[in-house]
Formats: C-alpha cells, structure tokens, sequence
C-alpha cells in the first residue's frame, strides 16, 4: 500500500524517481558542483552524492540567492534534480524550481521518506506518495 | 495572492516566457510569504552582478531572459561588478574573466538597467520617503529602510530582477507597517567615535537579532556614514533589513525587549574582525562605496603624504561620486591611492593579484573577506588604515 504525504504544491508537474533524503539544510551555491551535480558542503550528509535524476529531500536551503541560479543550470545540463521536497520552503529554493521549471512540494515530513526509495512527486497537488520502499533485507 | 486580470495574463505566458517566469517568481514568493496582493515599485536594485559571485551557473539563466527581450518597468540599477574597466593595471589579467564579467554586465545593460555599478545608488537618485522598492544587496536595503525612510525587503538577485521587470514586488515584510515596529532596545553604553565602532556594533547586534528590529538608545554621532557602516554591518552579521538610530520610533505595544552592549562587547566583536598581525599588502576603504564626504576625508587625511611602496591604497566609489569629488580624487592619487569604481574589493578578485592581509575600516568587508576572498583581515579605523597606508 503506498504511503501518502500531504505537503503543500509549490511548483507544479509530476516526477517519480528514487529518493535521495538529507537531514541538513543545503546550499546550492558553493554546496554543490555545478559542474557534476556532486554535493561538496563540508560536513553535509550526502556529501559525495550527486542530485541528478534524485528527487531531492531536504528540510530547506540556505545561503545565497544566487543558488537559485545554480539550480537552474544543474536542471538545464541534465545534473540536476528531478523534483524537490522541502519540509520548509524558503525563497532561494523556490526560485530555483521556478525558473528551472521542476515540480516542488512543501510541507511534507521527509524522516518518512529514505534514500532509495521510489517516490512519486506531485507538484500540482501538493502531495508526496512513497511507491516501494527500499528493500532493506538485501 | 490576489492578481488581477492583467497580472494573470502575464503569469499565464501571454507576454512571453521571460515575464512569465518573473511574475512566477513573484507569485510564487507572495504565496509562500502570504502576501495578499502585488504593489508597485519606484525602483529596483539588482545583485548578483559580479562574475565572481555568480559564475557560469547564472550567466545561462540571465542570458535566456535577455534573448528574449525583456525589458525593466522601473527605473533598476546595478550592484558593483569584479572589474574596474578603467584601472586595468589594478585587476585581475584573465581575458576569460574579462569578458565572462563583460558579458554579465551587458545582458543587464540590454534588459535596461543602469550601469551604476554600485551598491550606493542612493547617492546617485534617492527613493523618496514611504514609497516601495525592491531592493537586493543587503546593506542598501538596511540603509533604504533605515536612513531613506523607504520601504524595501531584502531581495536576493532573482526575486529584485523578477520585481524589475514586472514593476511590482508581492506585499508582504516590511511593506506592511505592522512588521516596521522596533521590537528590541538596544543600549548602547560606550561611546562610540569612528565609523570602524559603529561597524563592530552592528556586527554584534545583528548576530544577536538575527531579523528582529531593533532600535538604539546611547548612539551620540548619528551622522550618515555611522549609520551606513551600522546597517551594512547588521545586515551582514543577521537578516536585518531595518533599524532605528534612536528611539523616537514606531514599536511593538508593551515593553521591548532590551540588549545591552558594552565596551567589553564592544571590544570583543572589534577585535574578533581582525584575523592576523601581520603588515597589510592592501589598504582598502569604500565597503559600502565611499561617499562623497569620504572620499573628501581621505584626501584631507593624505594629502601632502605618500602611500608606501608595498602597500596598495584602494578607495572604492562609484563612477557619479568619483566625478562629484574629482577634487578629493585628485589628492589622494598625488598621494599614490586608487580611486576605483565600478568594483570593490570583497567582489573582485584579491589573492589573484598578489593580496594575502587586508586592511580594511568596514565590518563587512572584514566579515566577509576571509571566506569570500580568503584573506587575513585587520579591521580599524578610518584614520588608522590611511596611517598605516602611509610612509
């Protein structure tokens, strides 16, 4: 039975893909390579992860507004996110699926979601559904 | 977030994709902000201009949106750049990066904002008093709300850009009096003299503020440069966007909160902007830009002197004050200083060009220097730094 997640809708469209699910707030600029998609803020969780083809969970951005834009060219190289999950939307972000055009959803209790799961995401809706969990027994 | 019909043609693509992604911004902002309307502005301030701070990354976003033609509703100017193109001999020698930071300059240029290259475009055409802007850079915002008595958020680059080309801004924050209301008394129990002391008492307040408002009571050389090095130093330390000077002010009914600084917090922050000992190969003062009464107060300091050898003297304007206080300029360039515009120096380029300890009698620059620029900072006064300068 798959897992609903209500959130809030802040950017529109409808993605699924695998999870990829920090505990720490991220900075795009600086935070991540805009040239491999690689997250290198020191002492970040996913430190060494790359976002491209994730849907990216975290509680919120922080740090400058031109990570917007670095979103934005991760998204039009084909290195960015598929989607965005926030707990706590803040302004650096939101621009950032806005002008990269990616379906974002807010609101939402991501220490429900794990890395590796298959989620769908729901921008238009606002709503987060978990469709298979990662197998934990492998 | 209430639109009308026009506004909703705009955000349904029916002026083209350039403003229907800023007005997408904008609403987008407005919900999450629970504005209830868009209200126009008198004028925008864009940052993010400097290819330094911006990279490759925003050049691609910023490229597509001039390609299609967007234009500015509103009078907009433009923070300071990497370059100084008129003191080549003074910059950093790449021609990748002179011509990435070119570029930059002219997509803005082609939307129809104004080269000021400056983070004082306040000096140049002031906002009248209670009119709304859309401001990005944080220490013009804190000085737009504080000493201009106009109302602005602080923008980052995209939201002030997206405001510019709509001509609006979504109402919410400091728009709306009831969040203009100081909250917070701060006692201020030295007295202060140089711009360098109100720079470190800002520093001090915002870290302990965060956004919350303060008003001050003990401020006795309320002069504009002293608030200016306040402000800017607040806004970079927190998320202030606005402060009283004294307590004449709208505030919070019931009592408010009280802070007290004394000369032991004082000295403390003062000392903490300072990371090393050791001689400075860059003397640098204008962070914000310089006024023209301090560019006037350089040259009163220097002239007749000589700038030593190993040291680079850096005065940091823009081109409209420059040309204003030609006089002043003249003297300090006898002396062996620059007089730069156009630039400064925690966005352009110092460990390239041979810079490793930066003198400096702004909070902010010393604030942001070490991670920013990755050099050792020594923060003091005006008067200090151009001793120092000197042989």
């Amino acid at each position: 039975m798959p897992i609903v997640l209500k959130g809030r809708p802040i950017m529109g469209g409808r993605t699924r893909g695998r999870a990829l699910v920090s505990k720490d707030p991220l900075s795009f600029l600086g935070g991540v390579d805009p040239e491999t998609g690689r997250i290198i803020e020191k002492n970040h969780d996913l430190n060494g992860e790359k976002v491209g083809g994730a849907i990216l969970c975290f509680p919120h951005g922080h740090g400058s507004t031109v990570g917007s834009y670095v979103l934005y060219s991760l998204v039009r190289r084909g290195i960015g996110p598929k989607a965005i999950v926030n707990e706590k939307a803040d302004p650096v972000v939101v621009v950032g699926a806005v002008i990269a055009d990616v379906p974002m959803v807010d609101g939402v209790d991501i220490s429900k979601i794990r890395t590796g799961d298959l989620i769908e995401v729901n921008g238009d809706e606002g709503i987060v559904i978990i469709l298979e969990e990662r197998s934990s027994c492998t | 977030m209430y639109l009308s019909r026009e506004e909703e043609r705009v955000l349904n693509g029916e002026e083209g994709w350039a403003y229907q992604v800023a007005m997408r911004i904008l609403v987008k902002l407005g919900d999450l902000f629970e504005a209830d309307k868009l209200i126009p502005i008198e004028s925008a301030h864009i940052s993010g201009v400097s290819y330094k701070t911006i990279g490759d990354a925003s050049i691609e976003f910023l490229e597509a949106l001039g390609e299609s033609g967007a234009k500015v509703k509103v009078r907009s100017t433009m923070n300071p750049a990497g370059i100084d193109y008129n003191h080549p001999e003074e910059m950093i020698r790449v021609p990748e990066i002179m011509e990435k930071q070119d570029r930059i300059i002219n997509i803005y240029k082609s939307m129809g904002i104004e080269t000021v290259l400056t983070c004082t475009p306040y000096y140049i055409n002031k906002p009248k008093e209670n009119t709304h802007l859309a401001w990005a850079e944080s220490s013009t915002v804190v000085y737009a709300n504080s000493i201009l008595h106009s109302w602005t958020n602080r923008e980052g680059g995209p939201s002030a850009l997206a405001a510019a080309l709509i001509g609006k801004t979504p109402n919410y924050g400091v728009h709306k009096p009831e969040n203009r209301l100081a909250k917070v008394l701060v006692k201020v129990k030295p007295r202060l003299k140089s711009e360098a002391e109100h720079g470190a008492l800002g520093a001090h307040v915002g870290k302990l503020l965060k956004d919350e408002i303060p008003c001050f009571s003990g401020l006795t050389h309320t002069r504009e440069t002293e608030l200016k090095h306040l402000g800017s130093a607040m806004a970079s330390t927190g998320m202030t966007s606005i402060f009283y000077p004294d307590t004449s002010c709208p505030r919070i009914s019931g009592e408010l909160e009280v802070v007290s600084v004394d000369v032991n917090d004082l000295k403390n922050t003062f000392d903490s902007l300072s990371t090393t000992n050791e001689s400075p190969d860059m003397v640098y003062i204008g962070c914000p830009h310089c006024s023209a009464e301090e560019v006037k107060r350089v040259a009163l300091k220097i002239e007749g002197r000589r700038v030593r050898r190993d040291v680079k003297l850096w005065i940091c304007t823009s081109r409209y004050v420059r040309k204003k206080a030609e006089r002043y300029v003249g003297i300090i360039e006898a002396a062996g200083g620059k007089v730069l515009s156009d630039t400064c120096a925690v966005v352009t380029w110092l460990k390239e060009i041979g810079i490793d300890v930066l003198m400096t009698n702004s909070a902010k620059t010393a604030y942001y220097a070490p991670t920013m620029n990755r050099v050792e900072t020594i923060f003091s006064s005006l008067d200090k730094c151009i001793e120092e300068a000197c042989e």
